[in-house]
């Protein structure tokens, strides 16, 4: 029986969404609100602000994509559903940047993992960084409402072989390892949420959110990328748009100008301070596009005598906060554990060798595990992150340099993984670095580790939770918006998104986006009522 | 003491440190102009929505090379062409700066008077073995300009990525393929 694909039922029904693709003429639009993303930040002001009672309009640069269209295909998610079809890099291009750009934004990709935004960094950012209003205790209703809302419970089903090496290694070792609660109804345990859930299970904004503002009468329209805010003093009066052809490579040519009274950027990191630095919008401390992290990724495989099958099952649902906290906030980097699907061309792409060398690793694929190591930057004056910059072409690009204390970090987590791995039952590990190979001791891995010149392209480095660029707090000086994500500068301008954050989180932010955007969303639609 | 490497020779010579070597590329090229067989085209080769003829001569080589291995070598010329095909379907998701560099990338490739002296192959891609293709990578892996690095991991990424995205590649790694639904 074939799974329904609720959000093509409701266009069936007549929701008003437009293909910006398909427009043969030049459009006008106006609404209470424009909300420039449809991921995580935007779906969630979308159904709050529709739900009470305001025209919402959802722009979103990337394609229309449902359940019927996902087929488990490599080729056919990476190239249509990530940013720069899936080609988004730093500028120096030794970090991929993965990024979903589709209506649902990167919820639609995301491998489902949802934890609220961690008590010592919101202390850290009440502390360092003058945001008000998000303590522990304040926060709490937002993540609980959204949870509730997406389904977010501890995954209850074991885990798969590839998450089990965590909890095993974990175990032996004596470190702390926990359940991952994901935001899913009804899972079927496949392990394809990297390229859109195909029975509707995973509670992204396209099958929440995004309904609910459409039920309610609200707009989407996709392929249809925000070029430029207009600026008069301090308000936005329009906001310019492109229409994008259906690969979402280049414009048409058919512009659609949008009026509202409150514009809402929800483009997450990278894209948003890229809109507002194409808008020139006004940045007296020079503080747009600053401090952009990522999370930085780094990697180590580990070869099993038994089947791993690394590409099925729940890509993510076993961590480790071990390493994460233990030299306080602000010590040595701190890094969480978690390990990614394996799929052919993901995998083949970590590796990221070639020949006898890449034939060799990927004959072994069923029985290889990766885990993987998210950096916690962001939390020293060492680790500043990176900047948004703009192309020649208006795009935005992310410059973003490893200081010694984050390469320390990645040193550190390749230890501890390789450990873990061992103490799993690994037969051998090997640390991701071009010039590493399969050793089979832990001894002789730590050795190797120690001597490995940890570098640029050299070193495989990663990122999928990008996160800051457009910091929230109460200084201008420091922050480009309040801690309700007004604009400091613009009187009409909310950012809603990843980019608010002032540090990196400290776990995969899908829920921090939530919990912050509902919250901001709530106030938003309140301040709409009292002009 | 570290060998004085032929690129920093060339790039010294002529000045270009400051700027990107794919610019100056660029800009060889068309000061050149027609004269020089392997100058960008700049219009797609015939079956193909991205790739050019030049590229192609290129990639004819060194994708061979890459997927050594991972299937029997009767199997190559298929893989091969294959993973040509699918990766100039990527190649046309990319946004057109990235798409860009990776024709510069390629035109740096193609082109006798860069091609020579930055890989070490000189007599034309058709005609190098797949030592030659080896060496060229372990040297741009290993160069000292990031350029030169940046477009060893590119080329590495997108051949792989093409590869491993067909089917035809997933018996040599184990995999199944996804699930029916």
């Amino acid at each position: 029986m074939p799974v329904p694909d609720p959000f093509r039922e409701g266009m069936a029904r007549g929701w008003k969404t437009r293909d910006g693709s398909q427009l043969d003429s030049d459009l006008t639009l106006e609404a209470d609100v424009v909300i420039v993303g449809s991921g995580a930040g935007g779906g969630t002001t979308a159904e709050i602000l529709s739900a009470a009672g305001y025209r919402v309009l959802l722009i979103e640069e990337g394609p229309l994509r449902t359940s019927s269209d996902f087929r488990l295909l490599e080729d056919e998610a990476y190239s249509s559903l990530y940013q720069e079809g899936v080609g988004r890099m730093s500028k120096d291009g030794a970090i991929s940047i993965l990024q979903g750009r589709a209506v649902g934004g990167t919820t639609l990709v995301n491998w489902t993992s949802s934890f609220r935004t961690p008590a010592p960094t919101l202390e850290h950012w009440a502390r360092e960084h003058a945001v008000a209003g998000h303590s522990e205790a304040q926060m709490a209703p937002w993540f609980e409402q959204m949870e509730l809302r997406l389904g977010v419970a501890p995954w209850l089903i074991p885990p798969n072989a590839n998450n089990e090496v965590i909890r095993t290694g974990c175990e032996k070792l004596g470190y702390s390892w926990h359940v991952i609660p994901r935001n899913v109804r009804g899972c079927w345990n496949l392990g394809y949420c990297g390229m859109g859930c195909p029975t509707n299970a995973k509670q992204s904004m396209l099958v929440t959110t995004i309904p609910a503002t459409l039920e309610q009468g609200g707009e989407l329209l996709y392929l249809t990328r925000a070029r430029r805010l207009l600026i008069s003093g301090d308000q936005v009066t329009g906001l310019e748009c492109q229409a994008m052809d259906s690969r979402c490579v280049a414009p048409t040519g058919r512009t659609i100008m949008v009026k509202a009274r409150h514009y809402v950027l929800s483009g997450g990191g990278i894209n948003t301070p890229g809109l507002l630095l194409r808008s020139e919008a006004p940045d007296p401390h020079g503080r747009l596009g600053k401090r952009t992290f990522l999370h930085l990724v780094n990697f180590s495989a580990a070869q099993f005598p038994a089947a791993i099958n690394p590409f099925y099952g729940a890509p993510q649902s076993i961590y480790s906060d071990h390493f994460q906290w233990k030299d306080g906030t602000s010590g040595p980097m701190g890094y969480k554990l978690e390990v990614p699907p394996l799929h052919p061309a993901l995998a083949a792409t970590i590796f990221a060798s070639f020949g006898q060398t890449s034939a060799g690793h990927m004959a072994q694929l069923p029985n290889t595990h990766m885990m993987l190591a998210l950096m916690r930057d962001g939390f020293h004056p060492d680790s500043p992150g990176g900047s948004v910059e703009l192309r020649a072409d208006g795009s935005p690009v992310l410059d973003y340099s490893l200081t010694p204390y984050v390469w320390d970090g990645l040193k550190r987590a390749l230890h501890s993984m390789a450990e873990i791995q061992f103490a799993a039952g690994a037969s051998a590990v090997m640390p991701l670095h071009s010039d590493a190979q399969y050793m089979t001791s832990l001894g002789q891995t730590r050795d190797r580790i120690d001597s490995l010149s940890l570098e640029l392209y050299r070193t495989r480095l990663a990122s999928a939770h990008v996160m800051g660029g457009c910091a929230m707090g109460e200084n201008p000086q420091l922050a480009v918006t309040d801690s309700l994500g007004r604009h400091h500068q613009l009187g009409n301008v909310s950012v809603h998104d990843g980019s608010l954050f002032p540090t990196s989180i400290g776990a995969n932010p899908q829920l921090s986006v939530y919990g912050l955007t509902a919250k901001l969303a709530t106030e938003l639609a309140a301040r709409l009522k009292n002009p | 003491m570290p060998e004085l490497r032929v690129e920093e020779v060339l790039l010294s010579r002529r000045g270009v440190l400051k700027v990107g070597l794919w610019a100056s590329a660029f800009l060889t090229c068309a000061g050149l102009g027609a004269s020089l067989s392997g100058c960008s085209p700049g219009s797609s080769a015939s079956g193909f929505a991205l790739l050019r003829s030049s590229d192609l001569t290129f990639l004819r080589a060194l994708i061979p090379v890459m997927l050594a291995g991972s299937v029997g070598a009767p199997a190559v010329p298929g893989a091969a062409d294959a993973t040509l095909h699918q990766l100039d379907h990527n190649l046309a998701h990319l946004p057109p700066e990235l798409l860009k560099l990776t024709r510069q990338l390629f035109d740096v490739l193609a082109m006798p008077v860069t091609r020579g002296p930055l890989t070490g192959v000189w007599g034309g891609w058709e005609s190098a073995s797949p030592e030659q293709i080896q060496d060229f990578l372990q040297r741009w892996q290993n160069s000292s300009l990031n350029l030169l690095r940046m477009g060893h991991g590119s080329l590495v990424q997108l051949v792989m990525m093409s590869w491993y995205e067909r089917p035809e590649s997933w018996a040599g790694c184990g995999y199944p393929g996804p699930p029916k639904i």
